[in-house]
């Protein structure tokens, strides 16, 4: 939660940090330093040796964690001759769990269903009908959600939305029966929760599907597997679950590690300081693996579909350098990217072609050598727009290209810099959007990846 | 007698190149001007269209949109100029909310299970505070459409241009329909009555009214006010802005999102904020892209 608004902690020359606003000291202290000492912060640490290093002032999103959360903010850091000021803004906590959780349910497309949104009191604020659905009842502003809807329980004698609000979780499943013109019709409720900026519980939006005429059908439920008691592997809550297990404590072990890698709390023998680096790359291999797992998870159950946006590859491509330049900058990658007026208008889910290009951009700088360069080109064929990744890596032999999209493929790699998954993943992706993912290789002279979509008038 | 011949140029272009030609003498006029993106577009062109889908269906159900929108799509949407800032600004709003609930926490650690038991909520009287917000949020919430792509709505609306939208709906009708009189009548009356009907609708801009009304006399505008900067609840400090400032809720949107750092304070005076409560709004608009700065021939809003 933002207590104060803007933090300041000012650094030396040495990269100590001598002087802090609480909130920064606390995190600073949480890290096992303290005044005085280099800052334990790994990503900020890196921004400061960075800001000194091209003597400028930038500006990035921060994130980090302490114990209980991760932690939003933006920082800017402006180096002088003494060391550098730091100055973070809109330092926002948010519990630890993963960003790109998928909601419960596809609450936005509801042709045959309703649209509805209540605040933290159940009181309805939204309530639209999609365009095959039963015309909404009159007067629902402001009602109570369990008002509007009679609200049946399941068979435990439960309330899936009362548990819901109570937990300030997301739900589904949640029978009800509402009138409309004096005709009774059972329907099925699923939220997701809202929160603010500070974490804040505002409400719930979802959907409600009138369920079939054929009354008695139970919800589906997928393939239960005995080991997991009743919640099925399939179930999108497995994985969150899973999730929420492994994120806390690999984030932890990560930030424990790299304090202790960096020798913060003063000189530690060198092959000790060493290991702990291994447990920090490993973590965070770990953790890629966590979001890789999540992804599998979900593009995997049955009926999944990418949305149909209308996109811009070009666009995209510059958001995909924008958010891994750093990454690049570090080995002395030069990436060029499309102009910035360059055009290549195509349909497909925009996250999802982001994350695409995420995964080809951060597998080109990964196997790229320093002071290389990787190109990144749109072009268009037909009905087909294109956005070419090349780079200037080690390339990948004929044979090994047509296994490199296999699920934990590693083309006998063994560093731990990725999951195996990601290829294989950004594949089903493209597929999903009626697209595609190839490469075009030869050892020693680089790997060009294309991801094609089909293309839009623009 | 030697024939003269006075050349009358290239052939007439046809309507694409047309197209073509005005956008790049556009972009030829001020090259290091910022373009919109194909997002910004995207959007605009979507609000428009719901917008006119929302108008057809009020003016007669049996207008076919579709070929009303092909039509105009093709051709060009009529009194364009004056929708161009209603859909541009409600699309920037509709931008920078996105890319605050984008970065906002989705899940919120569960509290202890607790029984089941009767609901709370809409049992509890409602304080007028809190009835004048829970209106200005059904306002706002009435800006999308079901599947919660932005909307303009009808309420919202400029008068003048409902009245120049709808006209040119009826326009394109009639002249589909042959112009059938009884149909040019009941057009007619159709648009008097969707206007009529606008002046008693209230929108969000008599909420945000309502609801500065009462902050103010409650003494709990700028502590509002800070709140809704703390946690990016932009709608609100949207209203509360364009209430105290007197302007339209869409006018004080893409004031605040075209607006440079400096000119922030100055904008939100009348709200009595404290400079360290601006810093999370600064951040939100500094993170956004491709923003429109007033002043700025480059239109950037990217960070360093």
């Amino acid at each position: 939660m933002s207590g104060e608004r803007i933090i300041r902690g000012r650094v030396d020359a040495g990269g100590a940090l001598v002087s802090a606003d609480p909130s920064l000291l606390r995190l600073q202290q949480r890290a096992g330093a303290g005044l005085g000492r280099p800052l334990a912060l790994p990503q900020l640490a890196r921004l400061v040796a960075l800001a000194q290093r091209l003597q400028r002032d930038i500006s990035r999103p921060l994130y980090t964690a302490d114990d209980h959360s991760d932690i939003h903010a933006l920082v800017r850091i402006a180096p002088d001759a003494d060391g550098a000021t730091i100055e973070i803004s809109d330092w926002r906590t948010r519990p630890v769990v993963m960003p790109q959780t998928p909601p419960v349910a596809d609450v936005g497309i509801v042709p045959h269903g309703w649209a509805w949104e209540c605040d933290q009191h159940l009181r309805v604020v939204a309530l639209r009908a999609g365009a095959e659905a039963p015309s909404i009842p009159a007067g629902w502003e402001g009602r109570s959600l369990s008002e509007l809807f009679e609200l049946q329980p399941d068979a435990d004698g439960r309330f899936a939305v009362l548990r819901a609000l109570a937990r300030q979780a997301s739900f589904e499943g949640q029978r009800v029966r509402v009138e409309i013109g004096g005709t009774p019709l059972t329907m099925t409720v699923a939220g997701e929760a809202l929160f603010d900026a500070t974490g804040g519980f505002t409400g719930f939006r979802g959907i409600a599907v009138r369920d079939p005429e054929t009354t008695g059908a139970a919800p589906t439920s997928g393939t239960i597997d005995p080991a997991f008691g009743s919640l099925p592997l399939s179930d999108p809550q497995f994985g969150r679950r899973i999730d929420g297990a492994l994120r806390g404590p690999l984030s932890r072990i990560i930030a424990t590690a790299e304090t202790i890698h960096g020798q913060f709390d003063g000189p530690i023998r060198a092959d000790y300081a060493r290991y702990a680096g291994d447990i920090a790359h490993a973590g965070r291999h770990l953790l890629g693996l966590v979001d890789d797992l999540a992804d599998l998870q979900n593009i995997e159950r049955p009926g999944f579909k990418a949305a149909r946006d209308e996109i811009d590859l070009s666009d995209l491509a510059r958001r995909a350098v924008g958010l891994l330049g750093m990454k690049a900058e570090e080995k002395g990658i030069r990436i060029d990217a499309p102009r910035t007026d360059d055009r290549m208008p195509a349909y497909g889910e925009f996250r999802r072609v982001l994350q695409v290009l995420l995964n080809l951009l951060g597998n080109a700088i990964r196997y790229s050598p320093e002071q290389s360069q990787i190109w990144i080109r749109v072009d268009r064929e037909g009905d087909r727009a294109m956005v070419t990744v090349a780079d200037q890596g080690q390339g990948i032999a004929t044979d090994q290209q047509a296994v490199v999209f296999e699920k934990f493929e590693r083309l006998g790699r063994t560093d731990s810099g990725g999951s195996g998954l990601g290829l294989y993943i950004a594949r089903r992706l493209a597929r999903a959007m009626d697209g595609d993912l190839t490469v075009d290789s030869a050892p020693g002279q680089g790997a060009r990846f294309t991801l094609s979509l089909p293309a839009r008038e623009a | 007698m030697a024939e003269s011949f006075t050349s009358t140029g290239p052939d007439l272009p046809s309507p694409t190149l047309s197209a073509r030609l005005r956008e790049l003498a556009a972009y030829l006029a001020a090259p290091t001007a910022g373009h919109l993106t194909e997002e910004q577009r995207a959007l605009s062109l979507g609000i428009a269209r719901r917008l006119v889908t929302t108008l057809a269906a009020e003016l007669d159900v049996g207008i076919n949109v579709t070929a009303l929108w092909d039509d105009w799509l093709a051709g060009g949407i009529p009194s364009a100029e004056r929708l161009a800032p209603a859909c541009f600004a409600r699309g920037e709003e509709h931008r920078w909310r996105q890319q605050s609930a984008q970065s906002a926490p989705t899940v919120s650690p569960g509290t202890a299970e607790t029984a089941d038991g009767p609901p709370a909520a809409g049992e509890s009287e409602l304080s007028d505070t809190d009835r004048a917000f829970l209106a200005l949020r059904i306002a706002d919430r009435r800006r999308f459409d079901a599947l919660g792509n932005p909307a303009i709505a009808v309420a919202d609306l400029d008068p003048d241009l409902l009245r120049a939208l709808l006209l040119d709906i009826a326009a394109w009708w009639l002249a589909r329909d042959k112009g059938d009189g009884n149909r040019a009548a009941a057009l007619g009356d159709a648009v008097r009555t969707t206007g009529e009907a606008q002046q008693s609708a209230t929108g969000i801009d008599a909420e945000a009214k309502a609801y500065h009304a009462i902050l103010i006399a409650n003494g709990d505008l700028s502590a509002v006010a800070a709140g809704a900067i703390a946690r990016h609840d932009w709608t609100t400090l949207v209203a509360l802005a364009a209430a105290a400032g007197k302007r339209r809720y869409a006018d004080m949107a893409l004031a605040l999102i075209t607006a440079e750092v400096a000119a922030l304070p100055v904008l939100l005076a009348p709200l009595r904020l404290d400079s360290a409560a601006l810093a999370p709004l600064e951040a939100s608009l500094a993170m956004l892209p491709a923003r429109a700065l007033a002043g700025d021939d480059a239109g950037s809003g990217a960070t360093a």
